[in-house]
C-alpha cells in the first residue's frame, strides 16, 4: 500500500511517499511559513516525480502536532479532505514522535523539543527500542528554563533534538552530556511519518478522516463567561 | 497607571486611537472592551489607520479574525461569537504575536484567561449625550506600564489636561 503523509506541524512543511519498499520521494521546504500555499502544489509535484497517480494512494498519513496551530490546521485539514474524498484511511502520528524516530540509533536518551511559541517548548522523552524508540513520557508544554533544569538535574547521556531546543541553545548547550542534535533533525520529516505508518498500516492501526484530531496541548477545557455580553444583549 | 479620555463622536475615538497607534510595537495585545455600538471596531479603525493600514477595516465580528499589512502586522480579532475558550487559541492568536504582529480583541476581556499576561484594556463606555464616551486605558504588565505616561502624553488631547 502506498502512503502519502503531510508534516506542518512546524515551520516546516513537508510531504512524502512511500509503501513497503520503503520511501519513494519526498519534499520539504521551510522557507516563509507559507505552508497552505505550498502543500499542495507540492503532493501534486511529488506525485509526478514518483510516478504515483492520486488514486494510488492507500492511506493518508498526517502529523498531528503538538506543534504550530496555523500549519498544522493545514496539514490536517488538507489530508482529511483527500482522505474523504478518495475514501480513504487515515494514521495520525505525534509530531515528537516523527522528531525521535530518525535518532533511533542512538542508544542515549533522546529528548525532542519543538518551539511552542511564546517562550514555550512542547516536548517528550525517548529510549531505543527493537526496531525504533519508544516514547517514555507524554508530550507536555514547559518553559526552556524549566527542561533545562531537569535535563542539569538528570544524570545520563541525553541527545536533544528539535527547533524548540535549538531556539533555546544558549540554554542546552552548556548543560554537560547534553548534545544537541543539527539543524537536519530540527523538524518532524514526512518520510518517518511514511515509515512510521507503513508500519502501522500493516497492523491496519487506521482512523477515519472524522476520528483523526490533531493534539493541542494548551487547550482549556472551559466556556467562556460571557456576563458581559449578556448584559449588553438585556 | 491608568489613563482614563473622552471622547464626543465617533471620528474623535478614531483619532485617539490613531494617536495611541504611535506607540504599538511588535506583539503588542490591545484588549477592547464596552457594550455593542461603544465604538470598538471603530478605534480598530483608527488605530490601524496609526499604523499606516491603507485598507477599509470592517468589523470581524462574523469571519472572526481580519489581517491587515501595515508598518506593523495588525490583526483584528472579535470573539463575540465564540463559546469556549479553546476556540479562542483556535484563531492562531499565539503565532500572531510571535510574528511580530500587533493584535486587537474586541469582548478580548472574555477571554483573559488565554490571553498573554501583557496586554492594554481600552473600556469604552457611553457618556452623557449619544455620541459621547469614556475611554479607561489600563496598561496590563511589565510590556504596557513603563508606556503610561507616553500614552498619557499622545491623548493628552483627549484626557482634559492640554
Amino acid at each position: 500500500m502506498l502512503i502519502l503523509g503531510i508534516t506542518t506541524s512546524t515551520a516546516q512543511v513537508g510531504c512524502a511517499i512511500g509503501g513497503h519498499e520503503g520511501v519513494l520521494g519526498a519534499i520539504h521546504s521551510t522557507r516563509g511559513r507559507r505552508h497552505a500555499e505550498t502543500l499542495t502544489p507540492a503532493i501534486e509535484f511529488l506525485c509526478r516525480q514518483t510516478r504515483v497517480a492520486i488514486g494510488d494512494i492507500g492511506a493518508v498519513a498526517v502529523d498531528l502536532g503538538p506543534g504550530m496551530f496555523t500549519g498544522l490546521r493545514v496539514g490536517v485539514a488538507a489530508g482529511k479532505a483527500l482522505a474523504h474524498a478518495r475514501r480513504l484511511p487515515m494514521i495520525g502520528v505525534t509530531s515528537l514522535d516523527l522528531l525521535a524516530f530518525p535518532l533511533r540509533h542512538s542508544h542515549r536518551r533522546i529528548v525532542c523539543a519543538l518551539d511552542a511559541g511564546r517562550g514555550e517548548l512542547f516536548h517528550a522523552e525517548y529510549r531505543q527500542s527493537p526496531g525504533g524508540v519508544q516514547r517514555v513520557t507524554m508530550p507536555e508544554v514547559s518553559t526552556p528554563a524549566d527542561l533545562a533544569s531537569d535535563l542539569e538535574a538528570a544524570n545520563d547521556e541525553v541527545l536533544l533534538a528539535g527547533d524548540g531546543a535549538l531556539r533555546y541553545v544558549e540554554l542546552f548547550d552548556p548543560i554537560r552530556r547534553v548534545e544537541l542534535a543539527d539543524h537536519g533533525e530540527a523538524y518532524p520529516l514526512a518520510g518517518s511519518l511514511v515509515q512510521l505508518a507503513h508500519a502501522r498500516a500493516l497492523r491496519e492501526e487506521f482512523v477515519s478522516p472524522v476520528e483523526l484530531t490533531p493534539t493541542y496541548l494548551r487547550r482549556p477545557d472551559a466556556e467562556i463567561n460571557w456576563a458581559t455580553r449578556d448584559q449588553a444583549g438585556a | 497607571m491608568n489613563v482614563v479620555a473622552a471622547t464626543a463622536s465617533v471620528d474623535e475615538t478614531r483619532d485617539l486611537a490613531r494617536a495611541l497607534a504611535s506607540l504599538a510595537r511588535p506583539g503588542d495585545v490591545v484588549v477592547l472592551a464596552g457594550d455593542l455600538g461603544a465604538g470598538k471596531t471603530a478605534f480598530v479603525q483608527g488605530f490601524g489607520r496609526g499604523l499606516g493600514v491603507p485598507d477599509r477595516i470592517t468589523s470581524p465580528t462574523f469571519t472572526l479574525v481580519h489581517v491587515y499589512e501595515g508598518r506593523l502586522p495588525v490583526h483584528h480579532l472579535d470573539v463575540y461569537r465564540l463559546g469556549q475558550l479553546s476556540e479562542a487559541l483556535d484563531l492562531g492568536l499565539p503565532e500572531m504575536l510571535d510574528e511580530g504582529g500587533v493584535v486587537l480583541i474586541e469582548w478580548g476581556d472574555a477571554i483573559l484567561p488565554v490571553l498573554p499576561h501583557d496586554f492594554l484594556e481600552v473600556r469604552i463606555t457611553f457618556g452623557a449625550g449619544d455620541d459621547d464616551r469614556h475611554l479607561a486605558l489600563r496598561p496590563v504588565g511589565p510590556i504596557w506600564a513603563p508606556r503610561s505616561d507616553a500614552m498619557a502624553g499622545v491623548l493628552s488631547p483627549w484626557t482634559g489636561t492640554a
